[in-house]
């Protein structure tokens, strides 16, 4: 997956100015220019000069029920197609509303381009109607965030705009433009990339990697090397490259959330899924390897848990495009500031081909059958006749042939969904993995589906994250959107119950939810839906989703008890996993 | 100008982290709206108290400098700046903490008027100290400037306190890299 880039224009008409034209058709000229099809958006008063001229511009707009979804569908069409989704919204509270869905983006190097409306330049400051400082607030939460206060600024601003979210480590840009920007007219040109003012926007050193010969050297020392790889590697574009690098060193390939599909899962050295709810025998090889490259990730709490006791027989490498990641959680030895497709061919090229690290994979494959036997073989609730979470994913994962896009939402169901569907490709699993956005799978899942119609588009929710952004299921039936929704009901804020369990001595506080009969709700928006309670019925309602041209939900009652395990308590370490009984 | 900034370096490995000092760091950016917020704003998030931060034209049109002091450990604060290097509008930041430099304050006091001659004498030999001299003077009230090391300052307003000091004003540390020897700067700006 390459990032989109400018398409070439003739330079000799570029520098010319061009027929004037107002600010907002500009704004849409510039989306065009930069690769953008598909937006989402939600009118209102001061983005009104764009939806005028809409219909002008090979763009399709996709109405959302509420501007965090269509922040959401944004980012999930950005992590299924590579470019960058764009996201409209109007000022003041239109603007505030997309807050969590950059704060998504940003967390998880997602490219977007959020663009929003306000007030007319004269009633900036003063309070007025629908008028917020939303540069100010968006500024944690993106890449860049700016004003545009001249409407000859608008073509330079939108170009830019999208150089700094695909650039180097992506993430959200917002574009505020104040209403009269968009209704004056402009000659400005679109610029061509030589002209973007950027001199501050890092970009990583392309070509060689020249610090591979030091990892080269480690490797050729190390007995039981690991690598851990993140969401780095689909971002450059690089799981071929992991794969033959893995191979070719005959290196286990472990995962973060968000690197599910760096490697078939199936794969001779595919290690498994790491961190907080991970496989004990990924967890038990970071503890107990000598080398660990880190390739694409953070070293995040998650992965980590306590640092101090973290990988502590390894000598840690990370490689990652962003400077200021690299010593930032764990004590590195090597880090490498560097694209990870970059440095994966650098190392294919200096590694000699290796003997079969027979021992070592052994070792791990057999703390492999305990842990599958204990977590997921073993768990066996579905066998009794209890719906089990587990069963459910696996059984979509079947269904599917493991092909399918699968939005996770937040909270059990998302690391069922992690630990359980059995992924084989890259850019299939989506999920707000720094943020733990609640509400991210159903309108993630709509971007997903139009931006790769090619594959069925799954969202598998909880009920409480399904609650929190179920009103996109208009928007599914207004635009025919084909997601599969399978609702992981327990009528539980699962996760919190779950730790209330086992953290807060059972003591059960609003974590049990009332939610709504979903099959009667989704009758009411025209949607098939159906319930299954047993796990019998579970082959047989996925069938009937999957046989639905448009969107479709299942409501999965489940045994209300089941945790996910194993689990590392906070302020613990990957060596210090509680593994549940037999659920 | 190549607009463009490039990293790629080994991070130095075995760097004891907890050590807890005073940093000068000077940040070249660009000049816009907003830029002033991002930086400030990402050392709030990250905990960092900021003694003080100025910002200021530079010989570069369109590029401001901003010198910043802060109290942190040298691995938290060298993250922190990795973190500010990765903002758009900021081009070049620095610690100068390990390389040779000269930082320099200025401060505004306002003294009661020295009582006589002798008094008159050892203020001003004190204002010498610290690059300092009166602005205006009248029977009540003297208003001094000061132009020196914030550590130099600190310990003449500490002696100042014996003239009547009434009102201060300071307008946080400046600073500039130097070659490894410096001549001898006037002012009692010196080297750290």
């Amino acid at each position: 997956m390459t990032a989109l880039r400018l398409p070439a224009t003739d330079a000799a008409t570029a520098s010319h100015a061009v027929a004037p034209r107002i600010g907002a058709r500009a704004v849409c000229e510039a989306l065009v220019r930069e690769g953008a099809t598909t937006l989402f958006g939600y009118p209102g008063g001061t983005v009104l000069p764009i939806y005028d001229v809409l219909r002008e511009f090979p763009l399709r707009h996709i109405l959302v029920r509420h501007e965090q979804g269509g922040t959401h569908a944004a980012d999930g069409w950005s992590r299924v197609t590579g470019g960058v989704g764009v996201v409209i919204a109007t000022s003041g509270p239109g603007a505030i509303n997309l807050v969590t869905g950059l704060a998504t983006a940003m967390m998880d190097s997602v490219p977007l381009v959020a663009i929003t409306g306000n007030v007319p330049r004269a009633l900036l400051g003063k309070d007025a109607f629908q008028e917020t400082d939303i540069v100010g607030i968006a500024l944690p939460v993106t890449k860049y965030a700016t004003v545009v206060m001249e409407p000859d600024e608008v073509p330079l601003a939108v170009a830019e705009a999208f150089e700094i979210a695909r650039s180097g480590r992506p993430g959200p840009v917002l574009l505020d433009f104040p209403k009269d920007v968009l209704q004056m007219e402009t000659s400005a040109p679109h610029p061509e990339p030589h002209e973007l003012r950027l001199p501050g926007l890092l970009r990583p050193v392309r070509g060689d990697v020249p610090e591979a010969d030091d990892l080269a050297a480690l490797i050729a020392r190390a007995e039981r090397p690991l690598i851990l790889s993140g969401h780095g590697v689909q971002i450059a574009g690089a799981t071929d490259l992991l794969r033959q690098v893995a191979e070719r060193a005959e290196i286990p390939v472990a995962h973060t959330l968000l690197g599910i599909g760096n490697i078939d899962e199936t794969h001779r050295l595919s290690a498994g899924y790491a961190g907080m709810h991970g496989w004990m025998h990924v967890n038990k090889a970071i503890q107990q390897c000598d080398l660990l490259i880190g390739i694409g990730c953070r070293y995040d709490d998650r992965i980590t848990g306590k640092t101090s006791t973290f990988a502590p027989k390894a000598t840690i490498v990370h490689v990652d495009v962003d400077r200021s990641e690299i010593g930032k959680n764990v004590h590195t030895e090597l880090g490498v500031v560097a694209d990870a497709g970059d440095l994966l061919a650098a190392l294919l090229r200096r590694l000699p081909p290796c003997e079969p690290r027979t021992a070592w994979l052994a070792e791990i494959g057999a703390w492999r059958e305990v842990s599958e036997a204990r977590s997921w073989h073993g768990s066996g609730a579905w066998r009794e006749g209890r719906l089990s979470a587990d069963y459910v994913i696996d059984r979509i994962g079947e269904a599917t042939g493991h092909q399918a896009t699968l939005v996770s939402d937040v909270g059990q169901n998302q690391m069922w969904a992690a630990r359980y569907f059995g992924f084989r490709h890259p850019y299939r699993h989506l999920s707000s993995g720094g943020l733990g956005t609640m509400g991210y799978s159903v309108p993630a899942a709509m971007g997903a589906a139009l931006g790769a119609p090619e594959r069925e588009t799954w969202a598998v929710a909880g009920d409480g994250g399904f609650q929190m952004t179920m009103q996109e299921l208009a928007t599914l039936v207004q635009d025919q959107i084909p997601v599969r929704i399978a609702v992981l009901n327990n009528h539980r804020l699962g996760m919190i119950r779950q730790w209330q369990e086992i953290i807060y001595d059972e003591n059960f506080h609003s974590a049990e939810l009332i939610g709504p009969d979903l099959v009667r709700l989704c009758e009411a928006y025209g949607i098939p839906a159906w319930r299954a309670t047993k796990p019998e019925e579970v082959d047989e309602v996925i069938a009937r989703a999957r046989a639905t041209p448009g969107p479709s939900l299942i409501d999965f009652h489940l045994d209300e008890a089941q945790n996910v395990y194993p689990m590392m308590l906070p302020g613990k370490g990957l060596s210090d996993m509680v593994e549940g009984g037999d659920r | 100008m190549t607009g463009t900034v490039t990293a790629r370096t080994l991070v130095p490995a075995g760097e004891p982290d907890a050590v807890s000092r005073r940093h000068v760091v000077t940040a070249l950016v660009v000049d816009r709206p907003g830029t002033l917020n991002r930086v400030s704003g990402l050392l709030r998030a990250r905990s960092f108290n900021i003694e003080s931060l100025t910002v200021g034209t530079t010989d570069q049109p369109g590029r401001s400098r901003m010198t910043i002091a802060i109290r942190g450990d040298d691995g938290h604060l060298r993250q922190v700046l990795a973190q500010l290097e990765r903002v758009i509008d900021v081009l070049e930041v620095r610690d100068l903490t390990t390389v040779p430099h000269v930082e320099l304050e200025l401060a505004l006091v306002e003294l009661s008027s020295p009582t006589d001659a002798e008094g008159e004498r050892r203020l001003r030999d004190l204002l010498a100290t610290a690059g300092g001299e009166p602005i205006t003077t009248d029977a009540d009230t003297w208003r001094v400037r000061l132009a020196a090391t914030p550590d130099r300052i600190d310990q003449v307003l500490e002696a100042l306190r014996g003239f009547g000091l009434r009102r201060l004003v300071r307008a946080g540390a400046v600073a500039m890299t130097t070659p490894a020897s410096p001549t001898q700067p006037a002012n009692g700006a010196t080297p750290t």
